[in-house]
């Protein structure tokens, strides 16, 4: 019985391995490539592993909207978005360090994203579900949940057999763009929300400054200080304004913009990097048409977010950050519910 | 190391059984290999706690030594138990302490956030009865390596059974146990298998339906209440058994027969019965270390049902540091003590109405077992009770709840029925294994089990009791 049992499970990994449906082992080349929105997190370390780039984007699912051949056109040179939904600042190091084991690109660019410093420097979003983090390292041995997952066995059989199953993309320049299935508008974004308390509907823990630099500290500048031969942009995305009225509205403001300020000064001094605000130009932040809900944009404005962040334009120092701050203040102060649209 | 995960079957299981075989020869060292590979096992998550284990087996030991030739040996009892008992309370209880002083407004919210070492409770009981019997006369044991793999040995270290000195020490001295018996061997994986396949199977699945009413208690409406809780007595079930029958199988490939401790508890005809089929090295540590030396049964009865309340008060608190496990433990010191009174009174319920009655109270407590706080455990209580005023809106025909279960989750309806079908047998894994043959059908299951649990371990969840 052991016999067969072992016989068994040698030619499921065999199946999978060759067929390696999450491209961990190579990127398809034999079938189309398939992106399971499912299993994210699977996927891109193989993406990071073997696709030729030399800008790397990584941030939420506020950044999965920008396709590669912008970041390439913006950046000049191949580049790969490794963005993930509900990314933490641990995940945000995990996915570096399989970046820099396995290519040394000129540029990466890092999407700041408030709540992946929630909570202790280790914690991931509970939303994010598992991270398999036996996929993100070179070692083949500790592979074995992928090689004898049957749910991976099934993927195999489906690209062998040329089915369709879970919903996948084939787009290998936009594997996880999902802004073509959203709708974007004032109407959307204020859809269920109760002006006078944001957080009702997004439920948004409350975070510290001395929580989210240890996470920083921890996640994000040994890194940056162990590669000095790579250009990081660390990018502030611009949130609607609703995302500042919410922070106001539960007493994160003065936490939020000090954690600002401790990111300029932390990497002041560091030649390869750099801080790029886009959180205080109003007219992208206080224009709701151009988002899904208060946090997520349409995608010209990540298109905008390369460019500005590969021209060098809105990099900001210490000094910087001030102004940028004070600018973000006035706006929030001069802030006023959207008039409703006869639409609505 | 889980045992539902990869590295553990796969690579660290098959090297360890290797390894004791080939050194069988030199009992010494296939012991001392054992011992090594069982520590490897434990630091596997979190090898901080290496030192914590290897101290507190040192530590007894050289207790266990002392009281030995000590004509004090009463006192090195006690500073021993007392020891096991600071460390247990340290680790697993200061928090709990801490807040409850807190909450009665007695002192300041302090909390020492100390991470609890895996198996803790485990290996502190299995200490604590050895010192006991020890000072009893009823053990003596020279060898510190067989000692240590009495601790140790991975198949029990992390979520028991609880072992007992007496029944183990003669087989890991045996020098017969360190040579293969293939008969063994293949009960061994047997067991295994059907342990695997009974996390995999049927308590896995019932996760999302549990987590649908424990984790929204205040607004589930009957059926969803019930529906949770049955679940939860079928998840809660499978995976410890589960589990056990992992471990058992583990210790049978390497000739090791550690004991039962689980025998059809769903089937038991009152709650007596049910803790002599449930979690059975509990109930006997509890028996002989707690009840007996209370005075047991013979003592006023008055005294019996205080023993009894005190035995399960301490057994719900020795699942967790929380006032929920306090009060299923509570519970069920309340309702042995009402079978009791019951019992003497020559009273009898027919066969059905007894079974019923049993599982019923079962499966209402397991909601405190399980809820996140007493308030959660109260509304799902008043849910199960039908309170009008939890449920918005008209009830749901059960027919349609069910359709709705089976159209949401057949996963977890196919693991819900199944489940039921198989806690009511009266033949359980481990009368399964006893009346193993050898014949290809039953290698053929055995290996397909076993196959098919391994593509499903992908999506692997840590078993219940690792949190004990």
């Amino acid at each position: 019985m052991l016999g067969a049992t072992v016989a068994a499970l040698g030619v499921v990994a065999a199946i999978n391995a060759i067929v390696d449906p999450f491209q961990q082992y190579r990127l398809a080349s034999r079938h189309a490539p398939r992106f399971y929105a499912l299993h994210h997190r699977w996927i891109t370390p193989g993406i990071a592993k073997h696709a030729t780039y030399e800008t790397a984007l990584i941030g939420s699912s506020i950044m999965e909207s920008t396709r590669n051949d912008a970041i390439a056109a913006a950046c000049g040179g191949p580049a790969v978005n490794l963005s993930m939904p509900a990314i933490s600042a641990m995940e945000i190091r995990t996915m570096l360090e399989t970046v820099f084991d396995a290519r040394h690109p000129r540029r990466a660019i890092v999407a700041l994203d408030f709540n992946a410093f929630s909570g202790t420097p280790d914690e991931r979003q509970e939303s994010a579900g598992p991270l398999p983090a036996y996929l993100y390292d070179r070692a083949v041995l500790n592979d074995l949940p992928y090689l004898l997952s049957g749910t991976v066995l099934r993927k195999s059989f489906s690209i062998l057999s040329g089915r369709g199953g879970d919903s996948f993309t084939t787009d290998p320049d936009a594997p996880w763009y999902w802004a073509d299935s959203m709708r974007f508008g004032q109407a959307e974004v204020l859809r269920g929300l109760d002006l006078g308390n944001l957080n009702a509907h997004f439920q948004q823990p409350p975070r510290t400054l001395a929580g989210m630099r240890a996470s920083f500290e921890h996640n994000i500048l040994p890194i940056m200080r162990a590669h000095p031969e790579t250009r990081f942009d660390l990018v502030w995305p611009p949130y609607s304004i609703l995302v500042w009225v919410d922070f106001a509205q539960r007493a994160q403001l003065d936490a939020t913009l000090a954690f600002k300020r401790y990111v300029a000064s932390a990497v002041q001094g560091m030649q390869n990097v750099d801080v790029v605000d886009l959180q205080a130009h109003d007219e992208i932040t206080g224009n709701l048409d151009l988002y899904m809900d208060i946090y997520h944009f349409a995608p010209q404005v990540n298109r905008w977010m390369v460019e500005r962040a590969c021209s060098g334009l809105d990099r900001v120092d210490s000094t910087g950050a001030d102004a940028s701050e004070r600018r973000l203040r006035e706006q929030l102060r001069a802030w006023r519910p959207p008039a409703p649209r006869a639409s609505q | 190391m889980l045992f539902n995960s990869h590295e553990y079957l796969i690579w660290f299981l098959p090297a360890a059984v290797l390894g004791y075989f080939l050194l069988g020869a030199r009992a010494r060292w296939s012991v001392r290999w054992l011992v090594i590979a069982s520590l490897f096992f434990y630091g596997w998550w979190n090898p901080n706690h290496l030192p914590l284990i290897a101290a507190s087996i040192v530590g007894n030991f050289g207790l266990a030594r002392r009281m030995q030739r000590s004509a004090a040996a009463g006192r090195w009892l006690f500073a021993g138990v007392g020891a096991n008992l600071a460390l247990l309370g340290l680790f697993k209880y200061s928090d709990f302490l801490l807040r409850t002083l807190a909450e009665l407004d007695l002192m300041p919210l302090v909390q020492l956030h100390l991470a609890l070492p895996l198996g803790v409770s485990f290996f502190t009981f299995t200490q604590i009865a050895f010192l006991v019997d020890v000072r009893r006369g009823k053990a003596r044991e020279p060898s510190f390596d067989n000692y240590a793999l009495f601790v140790t040995f991975f198949p029990h270290l992390l979520a028991g059974p609880i072992i007992h000195h007496s029944e183990m020490m003669p087989q890991f001295a045996s020098t017969t146990n360190k040579r293969v018996a293939w008969d063994n061997v293949a009960a061994g994986i047997f067991l295994l298998a059907i342990g695997l396949a009974k996390k995999v199977f049927l308590a896995d699945p019932l996760v999302p339906l549990v987590a649908a009413g424990f984790d929204h208690a205040a607004t589930i409406d009957t059926f969803q209440a019930w529906l949770s809780a049955l679940a939860y007595t079928l998840q809660i079930y499978f995976d410890f058994s589960g589990y056990t029958d992992m471990a058992l199988g583990a210790a049978l490939i390497f000739n090791i027969r550690l004991p039962v401790n689980f025998d059809s508890p769903y089937r038991a005809l009152d709650l007596r019965e049910f803790w002599h089929r449930w979690h059975m090295t509990l109930s006997r540590f509890l028996r002989e270390y707690v009840y007996v030396p209370l005075g047991g049964n013979r003592v006023a009865e008055s005294r019996v049902l205080a023993n009894l309340m005190l035995t399960f008060l301490l057994g719900g608190l020795w699942h967790g540091a929380a006032w929920t496990f306090v009060c299923w433990g509570a519970l069920h010191g309340v309702g042995l003590c009402c079978a009791r009174v019951w019992r003497n009174s020559g009273a009898r319920l027919p066969r059905f109405a007894a079974w019923a009655l049993t599982f019923t109270f079962v499966v209402v407590t397991w909601v405190f077992f399980r809820a996140h706080s007493i308030a959660d455990a109260w509304a799902i209580l008043q849910a199960m009770a039908g309170s009008p005023s939890l449920q918005p809106g008209a009830p749901v025909p059960l027919r349609q709840a069910l359709a709705s279960l089976l159209d949401r989750d057949l996963a977890a309806a196919l693991a819900l029925g199944a489940g039921l079908l198989i806690v009511f047998q009266r033949r359980n894994s481990n009368a399964l294994v006893r009346d193993i043959s050898a014949s290809w059908l039953v290698a053929a299951a055995t290996a397909a089990a076993l196959t098919l649990s391994v593509l499903q371990l992908s999506n692997v969840a840590p078993f219940l009791y690792f949190n004990f």
